[in-house]
């Protein structure tokens, strides 16, 4: 009898047993299932992420390790921005200053020993407008190569470039834009004064022509009288060739391109910095995007025409849409159903490519195709009125009630009582009008019309249509990646708004 | 609701504060609706009498009849963007509802670390449709990540594929082991998968040293998906393959919106419901049919709603990639009254707001028709 028992008793736990393990694998599983399913959600982002450092962002095939995430290839970045500009962030090369640049060079026993080719080479930015010609490093610096060492059949060459200062003279070094000339070189000094530049060296008088408006240079303060020192310069873009039969198989920085079957190597820039190394196609979308008018940055202007365009959305829909909400929900009066089916549901269902000619006629007629026409025309959000009305019909009747026994009239209820207590609706009022504001994509296409107007959606897409829908994916990708923080930002901070606000609305309405 | 009449007969005073009331309410409503007249009913208006004349931006417009409309209808590109629109709207919306629900399911969960996995999956939809647009373009390129992926499945085929055998076999031979030792273990036991899966592993990883089954050689995988390729039925061009990103790309971004209105609906459905299929023995498909789904109507109902409207006003993308893919196969027909509206030279403008007005009336007779046949009667 007892037997029976125990081998019951035993296969009961065993099943029990059984079931807990079934439940662990089910977990093990989902967790893996989810896992896999963030990958693929946040996938594309992580790629843009990666891709938009890479010198090649159509790298082919791609690789997820890159020099310019690897801890060695940043700090020799950082130490190459000190030695040509002294800054390891921003880099550059200024008058005065001396790089060391080393390359390593196979040349097998029946290969020629010769030193390899090094020169520089001009970079004209490839950029939204034309700017003017900017200075080239390769007109001033001048470059010596030397072997230093040498293991088995690799020679490792030492190439220093070498940026003398146009002036002999010596005082306050100080930093400032060529203005535009007169009779003489003038610049612009950083306290906004105009003076007028000595070239005092024949090397400096041989480069006076060739330096255009607002080039950026450094000057001496010597007495009474600025001596231009030279231009300084954003990048140092580098090349090296060896002969057929060597091959290049190291150097100070990875190449930014290899051709020839490793022996013609380019270098975008070797005075980087660590803006200029890992985050140059972010600099780029600043640098490189200037308006020839202003000097401004556009890519500039679009991240503030966007902000400004959030904040008056914003600002715009937490003041009407509530009023607006506040009175359907809460006021009898005739036409109310009317107003609310109409103008409200009606609205939201109408595509807006309907209204697209009268209100471009309209506002193009009011001289508003700006910024301003842009937040007249999407002045309250039907969608933010309804999300009002929902809230505020939510609320107890008691508040309004007590409030009009202490004689408070309609507006002081609305903006003493009930608009405090409108809080979480407000914060989800405002992140959803600023996640739209910010994404708009349609109106601010119709009516902006001058690429300083842009906000940041157009910008971008005017991106990719500039190199004919190829594309320069450096630019584009940095650009989208900067476009998506401040949503993702906001995302971050106010998460459950963003998760709470739609569905309640759905299910409820 | 209580209706107050204005008519009844009441005490003066009382009328008085009615008409105080609705001049409190018209205040209050004032900014919303004036700007809705202005942007919204005066252009609608505009749009429909423009769509009746000769206008072209430039002239005084002039009362022509029906002729734009007949223009619209026998303009080949009119019809393409009208076929891509309902095929982009029918196809999208389809995918997105199916996988937003699923996803939804998943997310229903109570596990930790809910919270990440929530705001990891919800990441597509709170970024603009711009930017998920140019990203999409880089991944779909000739030499894209796209392709790249697919080369590599294509070289990785013969380790997958036993991977796969060999875990179904040994999956088979467990679950029949189990079930000789009388425990109830169904074909799917995750723990028996498990244990199946790292089996599986171990023989692909010695098959892979002993050289038996290797990664293949393969050529890179070259598909260009912004060219004139189209997907065709009986000598009909259905869906271009640019438009099939398209597809991809707007379910990846609207699915997690979606997800969330399906998980609130999930979270009101009572938990005794699925007891008691528990207890009839449903399996979780069974559950999913006969429980989630049904109940979930009224949001499904709002969900394919809200997914019509959205997929028939694509423009975005389309605008995005311009002129990278052959026009034909993108255009849509908000695209057409955008480009339309904006034609170099004198622009048709009457034939953009006709195609704008019959854009407006298939969405307004999509909603109606939802609305009539397929409402669940509690969401009323």
């Amino acid at each position: 009898m007892t037997a029976i028992q125990t081998e019951r008793r035993a296969a009961a736990s065993n099943h029990d047993a059984w079931l807990t393990r079934r439940r662990w694998a089910r977990a093990g599983w989902l967790y893996v299932f989810m896992l896999v399913m963030s990958f693929f959600f946040l996938g594309p982002f992580l790629m843009g992420l990666l891709s938009s450092m890479k010198d090649n962002p159509n790298e082919y095939p791609p690789k997820v390790i890159i020099p310019q995430l690897t801890a060695q290839y940043v700090s020799r970045a950082y130490n190459l921005g000190i030695q040509g500009g002294n800054s390891g962030w921003n880099g550059g090369l200024t008058p005065g200053r001396e790089v060391n640049f080393d390359v390593s060079v196979r040349s097998p026993a029946d290969a020629p020993k010769d030193a390899p080719v090094v020169s520089l080479f001009p970079y004209q930015p490839v950029s939204l407008v034309a700017i003017a010609r900017q200075a080239q490093a390769k007109d001033y610096a001048q470059l010596k190569t030397v072997q230093v060492s040498q293991t088995g059949d690799t020679r490792v060459y030492r190439t220093t470039v070498t940026y003398p200062s146009l002036t002999a003279q010596t005082g306050e070094v100080i930093r400032a834009k060529l203005a535009t000339p007169d009779a003489d070189v003038r610049a612009t000094l950083p306290s906004g004064e105009t003076v007028k530049v000595t070239l005092d060296t024949p090397a400096a008088q041989a480069k006076q022509y060739e330096l255009s408006e607002s080039q950026r240079v450094e000057l001496v303060k010597a007495g009474e009288n600025y001596y231009l020192r030279g231009p300084l310069f954003e990048r140092t873009p580098m090349q090296v060739d060896v002969q057929r039969g060597q091959s290049i198989v190291n150097s100070t920085l990875p190449p930014s391109d290899k051709q020839n079957f490793d022996r013609s190597f380019a270098f975008r820039n070797i005075t980087p910095g660590i803006l200029g190394y890992t985050f140059n196609n972010y600099r780029r979308a600043f640098n490189e995007t200037m308006d020839p008018k202003s000097g401004r940055s556009l890519f500039f202007s679009w991240v503030l025409n966007s902000f400004l365009y959030a904040f008056l959305r914003v600002a715009a829909a937490v003041i009407f849409c509530s009023l607006a909400g506040y009175a359907l929900a809460r006021f009898d009066f005739p036409g109310k159903n009317l107003i609310f089916l109409g103008a409200v549901l009606f609205v939201q269902m109408v595509p807006s490519q309907v209204n697209l000619v009268s209100n471009y006629v309209l506002l193009k007629d009011l001289g508003l195709l700006n910024i301003w026409g842009l937040w007249f025309n999407g002045l309250v959000a039907a969608g933010g009125v309804f999300l009002m009305k929902q809230f505020f019909e939510g609320m107890p009747k008691e508040l309004e009630e007590s409030a009009s026994i202490d004689g408070a009239g309609p507006f002081t209820t609305f903006w003493k009582v009930m608009l405090p207590q409108a809080g979480p609706a407000l914060i989800a009022l405002a992140i959803t009008q600023f996640q739209g504001a910010w994404n708009d994509f349609f109106w601010p296409l119709v009516l902006l019309r001058q690429n300083t107007d842009f906000t940041l959606t157009v910008g971008l897409s005017s991106f990719s249509q500039l190199y004919g829908g190829q594309g320069d994916y450096g630019l584009i990708l940095a650009g989208a990646i900067l476009s998506a923080i401040p949503v993702i930002i906001i995302f971050i901070i106010f998460q459950r708004y963003f998760v709470d606000t739609g569905s309640d609305s759905a299910v409820k309405g | 609701m209580t209706v107050t009449n204005p008519t009844a007969k009441r005490p003066k005073a009382a009328r008085s504060k009615q008409s105080q009331t609705t001049t409190t309410a018209m205040l209050f409503l004032a900014p919303f609706l004036i700007t809705t007249l202005i942007f919204f009913f005066y252009a609608f208006g505009r749009a429909i009498y423009y769509s009746f004349t000769d206008f072209n931006l430039f002239n005084t417009p002039k009362l022509i009849g029906i002729e734009p409309y007949r223009d619209v209808l026998a303009d080949p590109s009119f019809r393409r963007a009208l076929a891509n629109s309902l095929i982009f709207a029918i196809v999208t919306t389809t995918l997105q509802t199916i996988f937003s629900l699923l996803m939804a399911v998943a997310l229903n969960n109570k596990i930790r670390g809910i919270a990440f996995f929530r705001s990891a999956w919800y990441m597509p939809s709170i970024t603009s449709s711009v930017v998920i647009t140019l990203i999409f373009l880089w991944l779909f390129q000739r030499r894209g990540i796209a392709n790249y992926l697919i080369t590599q499945w294509q070289a990785y085929q013969p380790i997958v594929l036993t991977l796969l055998g060999v875990l179904i076999v040994v999956q088979i031979a467990q679950v029949l082991w189990e079930r000789s030792r009388k425990l109830p273990a169904g074909w799917l036991d995750p723990a028996l998968a498990a244990v199946s899966a790292l089996i599986a592993i171990i023989v692909v990883l010695i098959l892979n040293t002993t050289g038996l089954v290797s990664v293949r050689e393969v050529a890179p995988y070259d598909y260009q998906y912004f060219a004139d390729k189209w997907i065709s039925i009986g000598g009909v061009r259905v869906l271009s393959i640019p438009l099939l990103v398209i597809i991809i790309q707007n379910t990846f971004t609207t699915v997690p919106t979606l997800m969330l209105f399906f998980l609130a609906g999930l979270q009101s459905i009572p938990g005794s419901l699925y007891e008691a299929a528990d207890i009839d023995g449903a399996t979780p498909f069974q559950k999913l049919m006969n429980v989630t789904v049904p109940m979930l109507r009224p949001v499904t109902f709002y969900v394919v709603t809200v997914g019509l409207i959205g997929t028939m006003q694509m423009f975005d993308q389309v605008a995005v990639i311009g002129s990278a893919a052959p026009q034909d196969t993108l255009i849509t027909l908000a695209f057409y009254v955008y480009t339309n509206t904006f034609k170099n030279g004198a622009a048709p403008v009457n034939m953009a707001s006709a195609a704008a007005i019959v854009l407006a009336l298939i969405i307004l007779s999509m909603v109606f028709v939802q609305r009539k046949f397929f409402v669940a009667p509690e969401a009323n």
